[in-house]
């Protein structure tokens, strides 16, 4: 039993051991899907501004887990 | 026929990532094998390899069943959040605000638990040190499984990610009998700054394949894109080395 959670825990920390981080990076694809569909950014445009956000997702990551 | 452009980079990716994850299972399994003997370590890591080759070999399969556009999307997504994550931690490494993974602690730490399991708990002592590296390959064992399956999971390339997965294992293990001490020396949190840049780099391409927006120039924009980001967060973890040298 000790092993299927200590397992579970780490799924878990896999993906959400910063929580905010993961968010921003699943709301940054969901923005870029949402305006590719109503037309405001073009498909051609879209990978430059996406991997923009992510790295903008990144840095705030990185400037929360550097506070004391 | 998949192309070298596209393989290498999949192999690349998984050498990388599953050397890290066996550097930390090898530390736990050494442990084991110092202190209870090889035939536990052996039993412990070896039902927990066979469990994770089968779920390699399960779900392998199963991924190509599903429509190519969302599976794209879905493991882009994953590889992202997953590599976001390793990178972030990486930088804070570097950049001297979270400690460097110390393995040879960890095997000191590992070895002194099983010592005083072994006083308290006899014969049984070596059950639970077989569980120990069974649950250390298992662990350490998931985020391979997982890397393998992402970024195999597109026609053709699950074997080129087991591969790279399983050359990394083999070398580790090879290294590690050939030393008979945990891998102190691998630059571990190099390797996870290169992984996460790689991950996040997969993870972002993926995405927008799935949206319908492709990279110019195809797979070979992998290339650059993990270059972008291995160098955003080289800029970010000298930023943050000034900050905590200003402050200081």
């Amino acid at each position: 039993m000790a092993v299927f959670k200590a397992l579970a825990a780490e799924i878990f920390k896999m993906f959400a051991a910063d929580l905010w981080l993961t968010i921003a990076a699943v709301a940054s694809v969901a923005l870029a899907a949402a305006a590719l569909r109503a037309g405001l950014v073009q498909a051609a445009a879209l990978p430059f501004f996406l991997a923009a956000a992510i790295v903008v997702a990144l840095a705030i990551g990185v400037v929360r887990g550097a506070r004391p | 026929m998949i192309s070298l452009a596209t393989a290498a980079p999949t192999v690349g990716a998984a050498f990388v990532a599953s050397s890290v994850e066996a550097v930390e299972a090898f530390t736990i399994v050494l442990a084991v094998s110092v202190v209870r003997g090889i035939r536990p370590a052996a039993l412990g890591a070896g039902a927990a390899l066979v469990i994770l080759a089968l779920v390699v070999a399960i779900l392998g399969p199963l991924l190509a069943a599903v429509p190519v556009r969302g599976l794209q999307l879905v493991i882009g997504l994953l590889l992202l959040v997953f590599g976001l994550g390793w990178l972030r931690k990486a930088v804070l490494r570097a950049g001297g605000a979270l400690s460097l993974h110390d393995e040879a602690a960890t095997f000191e730490k590992q070895t002194r638990a099983l010592r005083d399991e072994a006083h308290a708990r006899g014969r049984a002592a070596d059950w639970l040190a077989g569980m120990v590296a069974f649950k250390a390959v298992l662990l350490e064992g998931t985020e391979v499984v997982f890397i393998v399956l992402a970024i195999g999971a597109r026609p053709g390339l699950l074997l080129p990610a087991a591969v790279g997965a399983a050359g990394a294992c083999v070398l580790v293990l090879a290294l590690g009998l050939a030393l008979r001490a945990p891998l102190a020396r691998i630059p571990e949190n190099s390797m996870k700054f290169v992984v996460g840049a790689l991950l996040t780099g997969f993870g972002v391409f993926w995405c927008c394949e799935g949206l319908g927006a492709p990279w110019p120039g195809g797979d070979l924009a992998i290339l650059p894109l993990v270059g972008f980001y291995l160098a955003a967060g080289l800029v970010l973890a000298a930023s943050v080395r000034a900050v905590r040298a200003r402050t200081a």
